[in-house]
């Protein structure tokens, strides 16, 4: 058998790009610190942090690309922002104000669905329902590791897979649902379980945006070529609680949570970029006037 | 008895509606299990397969969450999805895609999208069904926000209810009475037309009793009703929705006869039957010249075949039931 494959070089990220991946994942960050904030002050009612999960999101939907239709879950903050949610438009669920605070047809980005893996089967039925209509059909979902264990996770593989359709499954492994570990939930990885199904999958860790980059890239180019769904799981560690209404200690070690703070990805990418001299101190300031402008803007809307 | 009038039967009157809306809508899509190549478990969809093509009506996978749950995702694409589900009691796995998800994305995209989406569920008992094939859970989705529930008892009545469905706007559930799928004698009923696609019918004029029922056993509450003249007159309310219910029809006809009976082929318990009579205590109270009553099966599953003439509502049941409200 034939195997189709692109080269690292041809799905490594060039230096724009690079810059582009980093801006995106301090924004994020910029964006969250700013939520968790305003929901110790009550502002917000609850908050899932996206922390640690930065450099998997923008990664994956940078390579996605703008035609993309992207079914998230409910975390997917950084996602959200690099396709032009606002922040103020993503704040606003959690201040319970709407459920959904932004145009899902403007952003090709669809509303946060709090059911665990329901948003899987609509992801399929939509990419299914695209190309009936002869319309850019490639969808890519979002969906933790816990909700992997949901029956419609694998129903949603096993339809994409009989109806080969267009769809990228992104699974964030950040090791917990809730508090359950996620060795616990189960036996094998959620790509060898793809395979199972008859979706090609890769696992990669989720620490290096340019490793989620290139690795969703390749999928990205797969699912185009072959007209196939594809599954890319991604290990991520999660630095705060599930939401802000747990308290993480309780169920996890201190060295755990130590160990995925020391490698936190936004902080980690700063570094090697500043550090292969593609960014400056004042690239850096620019990015953070723009966050600043930011945490002001929504300190204002919701404070 | 009045004898019985011959018309074209539900299954006929439901694979017509399909087909016209098909061939009209090219927005159109059925889903089912074994609806394509073999028209379905009770042949509504035949021959659709053979003129629409496979993608337009297709054989789902087995699993009901796929079916509603990748139809919600074709409505949310601009497609009109009409799912088959096979048989009543094998609606549970599409509960929460039809309760969470279906009823609620309108209000979620904040009414920028409209996805109507219809699942049709062939329902309740009468034909020796085995376990789980004789269910009659319609109040179970009567009582969730964002989803309306049909519930024809006529071919007429299905094809009126189909057109409006695939173009509401949201979620619809539609019940079909297996038992009524081909049967082709039905008692006679009054021709005077509903007065919306969504209101209730009345179906035989009377001045005694008003019976409010819906779904296959409209049949039996008829003929009840034909045995019964010129001794009691009965009006006969055939609800065809239970969610909205048109209590406008109820009240007004609770208003002539002063006297309600419900009659369910579901459960009693905390049922449909539960609602009318409520709201007939709320808004009616005045008109009634005695306690409305409530006909239905008592709280336990659908047994054997053995047993279930003794669990089914029959004729005579409604009959004396009607007598001693009108002693
Ligand atoms: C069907 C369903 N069951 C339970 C919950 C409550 N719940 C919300 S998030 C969550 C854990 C999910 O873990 P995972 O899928 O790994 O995603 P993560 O939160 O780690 O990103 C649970 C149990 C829910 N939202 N939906
Ligand atoms: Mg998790």
């Amino acid at each position: 058998m034939a195997v189709k494959s692109l080269s690292e070089n041809e799905t490594a990220p060039d230096d724009d790009t690079r810059r582009t991946l980093l801006r995106h994942m301090l924004v994020a960050r910029g964006v969250d610190e700013e939520a968790r904030r305003l929901q110790k002050q009550g502002v917000l009612d609850l908050w899932p942090s996206c922390e640690g999960h930065e450099a998997a999101q923008v990664g994956s939907a940078l390579a996605a690309g703008p035609a993309a239709t992207v079914v998230p879950s409910y975390r997917e903050h950084a996602v959200a922002l690099l396709r032009g949610v606002t922040p103020e438009e993503l704040l606003a669920q959690w201040t319970g104000r709407t459920f959904c605070g932004w145009d899902p047809h403007r952003v090709r980005f669809f509303p946060y669905t709090m059911v665990l893996a329901a948003q899987t089967l609509h992801a399929v039925g939509y990419a299914i329902g695209r190309r009936m209509q002869g319309l850019e059909d490639f969808v890519v979902v979002y969906v933790g590791d816990g909700a992997t264990s949901e029956g419609d996770m694998s129903e949603a593989m096993n339809l994409a897979a009989v109806e080969s359709a267009s769809v990228l499954f992104v699974v964030q492994n950040n090791g917990w649902a809730i508090s359950k570990p996620a060795e616990e939930q189960m036996r094998t990885s959620v790509a060898e379980r793809a395979r199972g199904f008859g979706i090609a999958s890769a696992a990669v860790p989720g620490r290096d945006p340019e490793t989620v980059f290139a690795a969703c890239s390749r999928a990205a180019a797969h699912i185009r070529g072959e007209r196939a769904p594809f599954l890319v799981e991604i290990r991520v560690g999660r630095i705060n609680g599930h939401t802000t209404a747990d308290a993480q200690e309780v169920y996890r070690s201190s060295d755990d949570i130590a160990r995925t703070k020391a490698a936190d990805p936004v902080t980690g990418y700063a570094d090697r970029l500043r550090g292969q001299g593609l960014v400056d101190a004042a690239w850096f300031a620019a990015v953070e006037t723009e966050v600043r402008e930011i945490r002001e803007r929504l300190t204002k809307e919701y404070a | 008895m009045t004898g019985t009038v011959r018309s074209p039967c539900l299954a006929e009157s439901i694979n017509t509606a399909l087909a016209d809306l098909l061939d009209q809508d090219p927005r159109l899509v059925l889903i089912g299990e074994d609806i394509g190549r073999l028209g379905g478990v009770f042949r509504v969809t035949r021959g659709l397969r053979e003129r629409f093509g496979a993608d337009r009506v297709r054989d789902a996978l087995l699993a009901e969450s796929t079916i509603v749950g990748q139809a919600v995702g074709m409505a949310m694409s601009g497609l009109v999805p009409v799912c088959e589900i096979q048989f009543d009691g094998f609606t549970y796995p599409a509960v929460n895609q039809l309760v969470t998800q279906a009823a609620r994305v309108g209000g979620r995209w904040n009414g920028r999208i409209s996805p109507s989406l219809v699942v049709r569920i062939p329902t309740a008992g009468g034909f020796r069904g085995v376990e789980h094939h004789n269910d009659s859970n319609e109040a179970l989705f009567a009582r969730v926000p964002g989803i309306s529930v049909a519930c024809p008892s006529t071919g007429e009545d299905a094809d009126q209810i189909l057109r409006y469905a695939v173009a509401l706007g949201s979620p619809v559930v539609v019940y079909e009475p297996i038992r009524l799928y081909w049967r082709r004698s039905s008692p006679p009923r009054s021709a005077e037309p509903a007065r919306s696609p969504t209101a209730a019918r009345v179906v035989r004029r009377g001045t005694d009793l008003t019976v409010a029922t819906y779904g296959a056993i409209t049949d039996e509450v008829l003929e009840a009703a034909h045995d019964l003249a010129p001794d009691v007159d009965v009006e006969v309310v055939d609800l065809r929705w239970v969610a909205p219910l048109d209590m406008d029809t109820v009240l007004e006809s609770v208003g002539r006869t002063g006297r309600l009976l419900v009659v369910h082929e579901a459960t009693k318990d905390v049922g449909i039957g539960a609602e009318i009579a409520a709201s007939v205590a709320e808004y009616g109270h005045d008109a009634l010249r005695g306690p409305v009553r409530r006909l239905a099966p008592d709280r336990r599953a659908y047994p054997p075949g053995d047993f279930e003439k003794d669990y089914m509502i029959g004729v005579r049941e409604i009959r004396d039931e009607v007598l001693v409200m009108t002693k």
